[in-house]
């Protein structure tokens, strides 16, 4: 047991040594290049699982990078918040998996080496930013493993890709200035930079500056996870990038920023004055978005496009749950975080097999496919029910959360509009259904399609399978996060 | 202490303040992605230069412990992070810069209007249709 926090810092640094040393070591040499990711990405997943058992077997532990102990040094720690990294580092290790025959079409053979080394920046990012308990080290990880999403949109061959990578940059930048801004506030205010630390000095704080560091850090965070109504940049990065990116950064690289809404949660957990005004706004704002992204979903015509939006209305329903500030709204929120990335990850997926064989987008030209691909039509269509929140799928379990907290909470319009979203939800998805099952082929591109070879197909099938899965052991999961509630609110039920 | 004075001990957040919504308006107004790159530099020094003011005393002396120097000191904190700041603004900056080189090489403008007007010319040209 002692050792494992040691593994703390290597689950972060492996995939960043590992992703800087790729263009190194194999940049002539594209498949070795994969098979490093992809070990690389495995040992890390292995050590995320482990940490995770360890979190399960006897409780939350840290690490105080360099032997510097909190409240000077950075500390590492591994809660049930930090534990998502072990779901985190699985669907990365799939995706990667995903790209060996994806990026082949893609991507310049001589530039796949690099790929593959932002892929695991990406992730070593992600992990250090989840786990880590000082608020500046939290803007440190949050700029790898954005500056690594930026660079990753653009390594799509569509033109348009750069001016989405450029417009989700200025955006990013914008969002990680605040951040860096609010942890300034707040060592100005407490003298601490450790998040639990600030949290416990919070009274001396005045209360402008702490509702100034909160604004800034809220803002921050809500436009790293594309919360209604700054989502703008979301849809044309996560539709422009290569399908095992889009992956990624829908299914992950936003969670990031409901994580870090969580941390300023905990932050701020003593200033009930402040926070209370914050969390009205994350149901509104969370509603607002739940049903617009739903809206703007339902009119796509371009299959990455509708996925996209669907992607902001699910940050809506998480941001709901976060707001709503019951129990079971807020286990149920950081359910749907780990249910949406998987169901999320799994239809990025499978419209990626589906693009890498047809290179057709457009929902209407996909008419007929179950017929050529049997298995990547199925796990769409899975994905897609499973979104939609039918139960006993991982969309069911942090909806009816929600759903019951928006109850618990006395906010009956926000359940209507809940229901409103996942009705239309639903209209989008057996829109693609129908194409997919029901129609005959008006391409002949679809007509002439085979199904994608095994390293694309078995990805695909593991997260189908999650979306059951998740869904049929919905309770251990939240029973899981639950500890984490009484962190968040304070005083508020 | 009355309101005059006040406002003036607080004059460097004022500054910052001032330079912050300058860099925001250059980043939200102008049509050219090389100035919105160059608003985004202007918010981030007013960030950087909010920071380290946070860390000075007034008759500080410089955080060294030598002979004879006594306190109080400067808060050297706030300046490991600009430093750490300036390195990654630095990092975002290059790879937007090279991104508006891309942009430009492939899309023929670097004035967001041009752009998006190439845009439509492609859409109503079609797939595999000719450069608007």
């Amino acid at each position: 047991m002692t050792h494992w926090p040691h593994w703390l810092p290597l689950v972060a640094a492996l995939p960043m040594v590992g992703g800087v040393l790729t263009p190194l070591l194999f940049r002539s040499r594209p498949s070795l290049a994969w098979a490093w990711a992809v070990s690389i990405a495995s040992v890390t997943t292995l050590a995320s699982s482990a940490l995770l058992l360890t979190l399960v077997g006897s409780g939350p532990f840290s690490y105080a990078v360099g032997g510097w102990l909190p409240d000077y040094g950075i500390e590492l720690q591994f809660d049930p918040v930090s534990a998502l990294i072990s779901p985190v580092c699985i669907i990365g290790l799939l995706s990667l998996i995903f790209s060996r025959r994806y990026v082949e079409r893609s991507i310049d053979p001589k530039k796949v080496s690099f790929f593959y080394a932002l892929v695991l920046v990406n992730l070593g990012g992600l992990n250090g930013f989840m786990m880590t308990g000082d608020l500046f080290n939290m803007f440190v990880f949050m700029e790898i493993f954005s500056v690594s999403a930026y660079a990753l949109v653009a390594t799509a061959r569509e033109p348009i890709a750069a001016l989405a990578a450029f417009k989700y940059l200025l955006m990013g930048a914008l969002s990680s200035l605040l951040v860096l801004f609010s942890a300034g506030v707040v060592f100005a205010m407490t003298g601490t930079l450790n998040i639990a630390d600030a949290a416990s000095r919070m009274d001396v704080a005045g209360p402008m500056p702490a509702a100034l560091a909160l604004a800034a850090l809220a803002t921050g965070f809500a436009v790293k996870a594309a919360l209604f109504p700054v989502h703008f940049w979301l849809p044309d990065a996560h539709a422009a990038a290569p399908a095992p990116v889009s992956a990624i950064l829908s299914a992950l690289v936003v969670k990031a920023g409901v994580v870090g809404m969580l941390r300023t949660l905990e932050l701020f957990a003593g200033a009930e004055q402040l926070l209370q005004p914050l969390l009205t706004s994350l149901v509104w704002l969370g509603a607002l978005g739940a049903l617009g992204g739903a809206l703007m979903a339902l009119v796509q015509r371009d299959i990455k496009l509708m996925l996209a939006y669907s992607t902001v209305a699910n940050i809506g329903y998480i941001f709901i749950g976060l707001g709503l500030a019951t129990a079971s709204a807020a286990t149920g929120a950081m359910a749907h975080t780990l249910n949406h990335a998987v169901i999320k990850s799994a239809l990025f997926l499978a419209a990626g097999a589906i693009i890498h064989r047809t290179g057709l987008r457009h929902i209407d030209d996909l008419r007929g496919l179950a017929r050529r691909m049997p298995v990547t039509s199925f796990a769409m269509a899975f994905a897609l029910v499973s979104l939609s929140g039918v139960p006993p799928m991982a969309g069911f379990v942090g909806k009816w959360q929600i759903a019951v907290g928006a109850l618990q909470a006395g906010r009956p319009a926000v359940l209507a509009v809940m229901i409103i979203a996942g009705l239309i939800v639903l209209a989008f998805s057996v829109r693609v259904i129908n194409a997919l099952y029901f129609r005959p082929p008006s391409r002949i591109s679809v007509a002439s399609a085979t199904e994608v070879p095994l390293s694309m197909l078995l990805p695909i099938a593991i997260l189908t399978a999650g979306c059951l899965g998740l869904g049929m052991t919905g309770q251990p999961v939240l029973e899981f996060v639950a500890p984490v509630i009484k962190n968040l609110y304070g005083a508020v039920p | 202490m009355n309101a005059a004075t006040s406002v003036f001990s607080h004059i460097d957040y004022l500054v910052a303040v001032a330079l912050f919504l300058s860099g925001a308006w250059i980043l939200l107004t102008s049509n050219n992605l090389v100035k919105k790159i160059i608003g985004l530099n202007v918010m981030e020094t007013s960030v950087f230069a909010f920071i380290v003011t946070t860390g000075m005393i007034d008759d500080g002396a410089p955080p060294l412990l030598a002979a004879g120097v006594e306190g109080p000191f400067a808060s050297p904190l706030p300046h490991a992070l600009v430093l750490t700041g300036i390195v990654v603004a630095v990092s975002v900056t290059s790879l937007a810069l090279v991104l508006v080189l891309r942009i430009k090489a492939e899309l023929g403008s670097v004035e967001l209007d041009e752009i998006e007007s190439v845009g439509e010319h492609d859409d109503s040209a079609g797939p595999g249709g000719g450069s608007g």
